[in-house]
């Protein structure tokens, strides 16, 4: 490894900065880059961006590692890949993870051409999972792993891809962090936002983007499974699957979305049961092993960061759509979301769920959540 | 690594070893203020009034119509919205000047519009050259202010100022003219230009960063950016930065003295640069080439690769460049004056600014010759597999 060149992607957070300094020591010729995704700040059109300190952050890490450090604008790529698909999801009364696609579209694609340009054999970002001899498994730390997120990568990516604190707990790349001096990064709070939603509060990016009264923002309906208006809420896309928040009261027991339907802008709201499903169809599978699972196979299924894995076995196979019958029903299967398949530690491979059925091994095609 | 070449004067220069020497006692022994009355503070006030009519000299200029500055940006700013506030008194309604100016002028300019101005940008020519008619056109009596940049900083196109700012007084509007990259590339001399108003800046030419100066015709009104004493008398309050002002007079008395050796000098280098990056790139486009320009620009696009890859490339081998336009998070955007221009946002986002000057030797541009077209060729070799 010694002399071999990396492209480490940092975001001026500890995970990459950890990373990044954690390469140096093992001798790697490292490069820090931080990809610039989306205008920071106001929309003067003589400033069109202006200095976010995570990036500065970045800089004074790569300096004080002694390493290069570039800014790459990928914000026209990142609007289309990501931000585009992210509208339009919601826009389909779905709950899309702009993550994934970063990763799959910006992280691993478009920064790994960069890494090419610069005569960079490897990638590296700071993600817990762990990537090892062309097989990407979950990080070591249960409550961190992030391999959820990374499906939708070229399978072929796998083996450039270095993810060295994913054999770390998030105590561990802290320590480490000040062992390293890093002192600029070390305290940094955990960013649980995505990067391009302030606050959390996705419908102000949904409504930036979307044309004034669009459906999605606009006033619709609550209503009960059996179809029976029980209130308005002020757009279907400020709602996901399995939320309780912001719903009407009034019942006996709590209530949750169990579906949303853009065409009449309904937000369908039922009890606890009524979020169980038994079947799972995906769209956008990918693969990252060599042989795929075939019709029949069991694998172990996680339909959310931080789901529990549940048990299910490959019903039908089309093309990059995919059927799965669980075992047990699980709860809020959320279209737009993701479904990853593991074998034990190892990710499989994944897709964008597309609806969840309420019976999973029929084989009638009545998906409940979506239309 | 071969040591390192830097091609980046346009960025900033290194202070030089005189200006620095020269600089040096007013951090030490010589350190009063300059608006005391005692021993300390004569020192400090000889040596400041020296350093004005020094600098003053070198533009042909009174020492009365200098003003230090924090650097090219303070200057422009004081130039247009000091005028510009002052005039609209007066019924004056209008700034005029080039979209292809530093961003100091236009935003500059913006702000003026944001306090009711009309904002007219001049049109230039694909080689950034001021289109007389519409000159004629837009600069007429209600214009409180013209600014026009001598030598641009990306692409290094020459303007006619003298002829521009005869244009512009004959019709009873004030004229500034940012010279920050002209001075010490080309001659600047306010005996043979009649503009009102001239930015300089110190780190363009061997002085530190944070110095520059603003030269103003004498009896030309102007409102202050700022308010206190009446250092610079009153144009720009605040007690002076005497060591600064000292380099800033030192490193244009030089650069003035080596005009005649260094322009020709830098001008053989990168035309030689030029012709063998040609040669060797043949459909590589070398903007603002049918223009009188400064001679230590070079800006070039080659088809099919991008600033941002060829800078970083160029880096990691040890060559500094730029793309002419850095935002402020370090990324590269498209230049607003290659733009401006017209040309392509396809060739427009391929740009490289190679910038000479002192440390420029033959042997940097050997290299660079060699090292470039190797480093395109690989970039659209990638580029061709990626697409």
């Amino acid at each position: 490894m010694t002399g071999e060149r990396v492209l480490v992607a940092m975001s001026g957070g500890v995970d990459s900065s950890v990373a990044a300094a954690l390469l140096v020591d093992q001798g790697y010729d490292v490069i820090g880059a931080t990809m610039k995704l989306f205008c920071y700040g106001d929309d003067v059109p003589d400033r069109p961006c202006c200095s976010l300190d995570s990036i500065d952050d970045a800089r004074r890490v790569c300096e004080g590692l002694g390493v290069p450090h570039y800014v790459l604008n990928m914000e026209d790529a990142f609007g289309r890949d990501v931000v585009a698909n992210f509208v339009d999801e919601y826009a389909r009364g779905r709950t899309p993870i702009p993550c994934v696609r970063c990763n799959s579209f910006t992280k691993f694609r478009d920064l790994l051409h960069k890494a090419d340009a610069l005569d960079a054999q490897w990638i590296a970002t700071g993600h817990y999972a762990r990537a090892v001899d062309g097989a990407l498994l979950r990080g070591l730390d249960p409550a961190k792993d992030q391999s959820y997120f990374l499906w939708g990568i070229d399978r072929a990516v796998v083996s450039r891809m270095l993810l060295p604190v994913g054999a770390l707990s998030k105590a561990e790349t802290r320590a480490r962090a000040r062992a390293l001096g890093l002192s600029v990064v070390a305290e940094k709070p955990e960013s649980q936002d995505i990067c391009f939603v302030p606050n959390g509060d996705h419908s102000t990016v949904l409504a930036k983007h979307l044309p004034v009264g669009d459906a999605a923002l606009s006033r619709g309906a609550f209503v009960l499974s059996d179809g029976r208006p029980v209130g308005e809420h002020q757009g279907y896309a400020r709602f996901t699957i399995g939320q309780r928040r912001g719903l009407p009261g009034g019942y006996a027991e709590p209530m949750f979305v169990v579906a949303i339907r853009p065409a009449d802008r309904a937000v369908v709201i039922g009890p606890r049961e009524e979020l169980l499903g038994r079947g799972i169809i995906a769209r956008e599978m990918n693969w990252l092993v060599e042989q795929a699972p075939e019709v029949g196979a069991q694998v172990s299924v996680q339909i959310r960061h931080h789901a529990s894995p549940a048990a299910a076995e490959i019903v039908r196979v089309e093309g990059e759509e995919i059927e799965l019958a669980l075992d047990e029903p699980v709860s809020a299967i959320t279209p737009g979301q993701s479904m990853v398949l593991y074998d034990g530690e190892r990710v499989l491979g994944g897709g964008v769920i597309e609806a969840g059925r309420r019976e999973g091994t029929a084989r009638a095609r009545l998906p409940i959540f979506a239309e | 690594m071969p040591a390192p070449i830097y091609l980046d004067h346009s960025a900033t220069t290194p202070v030089r070893p005189e200006v620095f020497a020269a600089m040096e006692p007013f951090y030490g022994p010589k350190f009063g203020n300059p608006s005391s009355i005692h021993r300390w503070g004569r020192e400090a006030r000889a040596a400041l009034d020296e350093a004005r009519e020094r600098l003053a000299a070198t533009l042909g200029a009174n020492s009365d119509e200098i003003a230090f500055t924090s650097g090219g940006t303070e200057a422009d700013n004081l130039a247009v919205l000091g005028s510009w506030r002052l005039l609209r008194e007066q019924g004056k309604r209008a700034v005029v000047t080039t979209p292809i100016e530093h961003k100091a002028i236009l935003a500059a300019a913006h702000q003026a519009a944001h306090e009711g101005a009309e904002e007219r940008l001049l049109a230039v020519d694909g080689n950034g050259v001021v289109v007389d008619a519409s000159f004629d056109a837009l600069v007429r009596d209600d214009v409180a202010i013209c600014s026009v940049m001598w030598v641009n900083n990306e692409i290094g196109t020459v303007q006619r100022i003298a002829e521009l700012a005869k244009l512009a007084k004959a019709r009873g509007v004030l004229f500034h003219t940012d010279a920050v990259q002209a001075f010490g590339h080309i001659g600047v001399s306010a005996r043979t230009s009649p503009f009102d108003f001239l930015s300089l800046s110190g780190h363009k030419i061997g002085a530190p960063k944070g110095i520059g100066a603003i030269y103003i015709r004498r009896g030309t009104p102007v409102e202050p950016l700022q308010f206190g004493g009446s250092q610079n008398r009153g144009v720009r309050p605040g007690t002076e930065n005497v060591a600064a002002a000292v380099a800033l007079a030192r490193a244009a008395e030089l650069a003035v003295e080596e005009l005649e050796t260094e322009m020709p000098r830098l001008r053989a280098l990168r035309d030689r640069l030029q012709h063998e990056l040609l040669s060797r790139i043949p459909d590589a486009v070398v903007h603002a080439s049918g223009a009188e320009r400064a001679p230590h620009i070079l800006n070039i696009s080659v088809p099919g690769t991008d600033s941002e890859s060829m800078l970083m490339a160029l880096d990691l081998s040890g060559v500094a460049c730029s793309s002419g336009s850095a935002c402020q998070s370090g990324s590269v955007d498209p230049s607003h004056v290659l733009e401006a221009i017209g040309v392509p946002r396809d060739l427009a986002i391929a740009a490289v600014r190679m910038s000479l000057g002192s440390l420029t030797t033959d042997a940097c541009i050997d290299r660079v010759a060699q090292l470039f077209p190797a480093l395109i060729s690989k970039a659209r070799r990638l580029a061709g597999v990626a697409s």
